[in-house]
């Protein structure tokens, strides 16, 4: 995949500190995050409700920006740009997914699926065959026609994979993408998502509660009220 | 590309909470359907009382002396050779399909008196046949006949002033004026008919005798206080002042006024209704401006998940304020072309033949010297219509416009946080 954005690692922070001034004390967070992820790594995040997962996610995403610190996707400093490239660069080279109500209620499975490229102008053929493939690879043929609300929780999750790698990006920032999912469908997700990071190369860095997810990332990051308090590379058990 | 993802979106999105959108969609349409009617029905009126008002006044276009206007004297009239000059004007092949037709009258202020009683009059001399097909007063005939071509005493005359006087047809009576040489001089006259128009003023004050028995009683041959013309409609009123100025140019025996000069008080009158009617249009399109501004609010504020995921994968606010912005405009526009099918449905389908309000009224209505008939027939203006579907397209726009701006205003963390 074309998901090269410059130096080995697809992700790097310094010293990033997101504060929310609330009364009667500010919330810190995230706090003193300093963090490298390596181009095709698969890191995960876990740590107690609270304890600042979606905000790191969030914030690598470029959907919000530190109170302080520095923040680089590839060899681009997203905590220097304006919205206006950030969108860009989330469009092309960052894909996002979410919990639950990820897709568009309006567009099919495949219309959800192809969104981005739309959005980058490549054209219909290139378009349909890159989402044909994908939906072969993630069980998806034949639900193209299918809008979100016919499909199941599973099924919606791997269109908004498939919406994510679609764009060929550097880097997937998912947020605790199988906790509305049952064991099986959870599993079946996983094993989707090791296969496009083995397969495609794609760098995928998510936050979990579920330890059998856990278990399978090569990198386990565990947070704590903002910081990170263990940091483990592993092979992951298979 | 990019446009065509936004606009599929917005497109679909509209279709997508059907009932909000067809509930709106609804609202918008009666309410343009209403404008478009009520448009029509002012229209109607004020054609009619346009139309009621001219013919028993100086028609659309009067020809008359330059000081007749103002002071209403005969010593103010067009002489023989100005009233030829203004009949060769109206010959004029850019006035064909525009003049309907015209008449000469010549009218004093007097008295008429019988044995019984003297009242004040407005006597005006008539071409009998030239005034039977202008003029409403003919076609009200209550007793009698109208002037006929050779009558020379003859006298048409009001229910009210025939009873004041205590005339019935057959009797004489004597109208009294000041003649062209400065002398006050009597008329014998008989009467012919009586017409009822149910308005006081006029079944009481106004007599038709034949011009040429005017005009020997006057003392003034050939001549007319007025040349009053009909137009085919009353909005080419200009056009036909514009045209017959121009012909009658350099001529300073003659001036050429438009209704609205002649009738300052129609005028008048016609524009404190288009102001009532602008009132009623105003809290109209703000009523509709709320429905718009409310659908799509709603809309914006239960789907700020949806419109976060947008900016998450891509779009920037502008982007997601476009979508937004779409949303509003697809909603006005398929809430105009049905609201515009409906009022022309509506009003075409059940007032084709007008709208009687005679059930509200008691008698004849009177204004500015017009009868108004409590009739109505809508009227539809190619550009009254445009204008409402235009007016109704740049509320549906401004309406969007604070959505579309909230919703590229959004904070996309917290949005995300947002259960739909």
């Amino acid at each position: 995949m074309n998901n090269s954005l410059g130096p080995d690692w697809a992700v790097r922070t310094e010293d990033v500190w997101k504060v929310y001034p609330q009364e009667p004390s500010p919330v810190e967070a995230v706090r003193a995050l300093t963090l490298e992820v390596e181009r095709g790594d698969f890191v995960a995040m876990a740590g107690p409700s609270g304890s600042g997962k979606t905000t790191v996610l969030n914030l690598l995403g470029g959907l919000t920006q530190p109170t302080r610190g520095r923040i680089w996707i590839g060899g681009r400093e997203t905590t220097a740009m304006n919205a206006r490239d950030l969108a860009r660069l989330r469009l092309e080279h960052i894909g996002f997914v979410f919990q639950a109500y990820n897709l568009l209620p309006v567009l099919t499975a495949l219309e959800n699926a192809e969104f981005t490229l739309l959005l980058r102008g490549i054209p219909d053929d290139e378009r349909r065959r890159r989402i044909e493939h994908l939906f072969g690879e993630m069980g998806l043929a034949g639900l193209e026609d299918r809008r979100p609300a016919k499909l199941s929780g599973g099924q919606q999750q791997r269109v908004a994979f498939a919406r994510a790698v679609a764009g060929e990006p550097a880097l997937v920032l998912a947020d605790e993408p199988t906790a509305n999912l049952d064991s099986v469908t959870a599993v079946a997700l996983l094993e989707i998502m090791q296969h496009l990071n083995q397969e495609h190369g794609v760098t995928f860095v998510f936050s979990t509660h579920d330890p059998r997810v856990m278990e399978q990332a090569r990198r386990r990051i565990r947070l704590v009220d903002g910081s990170i308090t263990e940091d483990v590379r592993s092979a992951p058990v298979r | 590309m990019k446009a065509r993802a936004l606009f599929k979106l917005a497109a679909r999105s509209v279709g997508r909470n059907a009932r909000r959108s067809a509930l709106t969609a609804a609202a918008m349409a009666l309410g343009l359907a209403l404008l478009i009617f009520s448009r029509a029905l002012a229209e109607g009126g004020h054609e009619q009382w346009i139309d009621s008002a001219v013919r028993l006044g100086t028609g659309h276009v009067a020809i008359q002396a330059p000081e007749y206007l103002e002071t209403g004297r005969i010593e103010h009239r067009l002489d023989s050779s100005e009233v030829a000059r203004a009949a060769g004007a109206l010959e004029a092949p850019e006035l064909s399909g525009l003049v309907a037709r015209w008449t000469q009258r010549l009218s004093v202020n007097g008295l008429a008196s019988s044995a019984a009683s003297a009242l004040p009059v407005r006597v005006e001399g008539v071409d009998p046949e030239r005034e039977a097909a202008f003029s409403t007063l003919p076609g009200l005939l209550q007793e009698g006949r109208y002037l006929e071509p050779g009558d020379k005493l003859a006298a048409f005359i009001g229910v009210e002033l025939a009873h004041r006087l205590e005339l019935e047809v057959g009797d004489r009576f004597v109208l009294t004026a000041q003649a062209a040489t400065g002398e006050v001089e009597g008329q014998l006259a008989r009467v012919v008919g009586t017409f009822r128009t149910g308005v006081q003023e006029i079944d009481e004050g106004i007599v038709h005798v034949p011009l040429p028995t005017a005009r020997a009683w006057l003392a003034a041959p050939g001549a007319a206080t007025t040349v009053a013309v009909l137009l085919a409609s009353s909005r080419r009123t200009d056009e036909a002042v514009e045209t017959l100025r121009a012909r009658l140019d350099g001529d300073r025996g003659i001036r050429v006024l438009g209704w609205p000069e002649a009738q300052p008080d129609l005028e008048s009158g016609v524009k404190i209704d288009d102001w009532g009617d602008g009132i009623f249009h105003t809290i109209l399109f703000a009523i509709v401006a709320l429905a718009i501004l409310n659908a799509v609010m709603m809309s914006v504020l239960s789907r700020q998940r949806e419109f976060g995921i947008l900016q998450a994968i891509g779009l920037t606010g502008m982007d997601t304020s476009l979508v937004v912005f779409l949303e509003g405009l697809f909603l006005t526009a398929a809430s105009g072309v049905a609201g515009m099918l409906l009022g022309f449905a509506f009003t075409w389908g059940f007032f084709r033949n007008g709208l009687d309000f005679s059930g509200m009224v008691s008698s004849e209505m009177e204004f500015s010297g017009g009868i108004i008939d409590p009739v109505i027939v809508p009227i539809f203006h190619f550009g009254q219509v445009l204008l409402s579907a235009v007016t109704i397209a740049i509320i549906g726009t401004l309406a969007s416009l604070y959505p579309a701006w909230r919703a590229s205003r959004l904070d996309v963390a917290e949005a995300m946080k947002f259960e739909q």
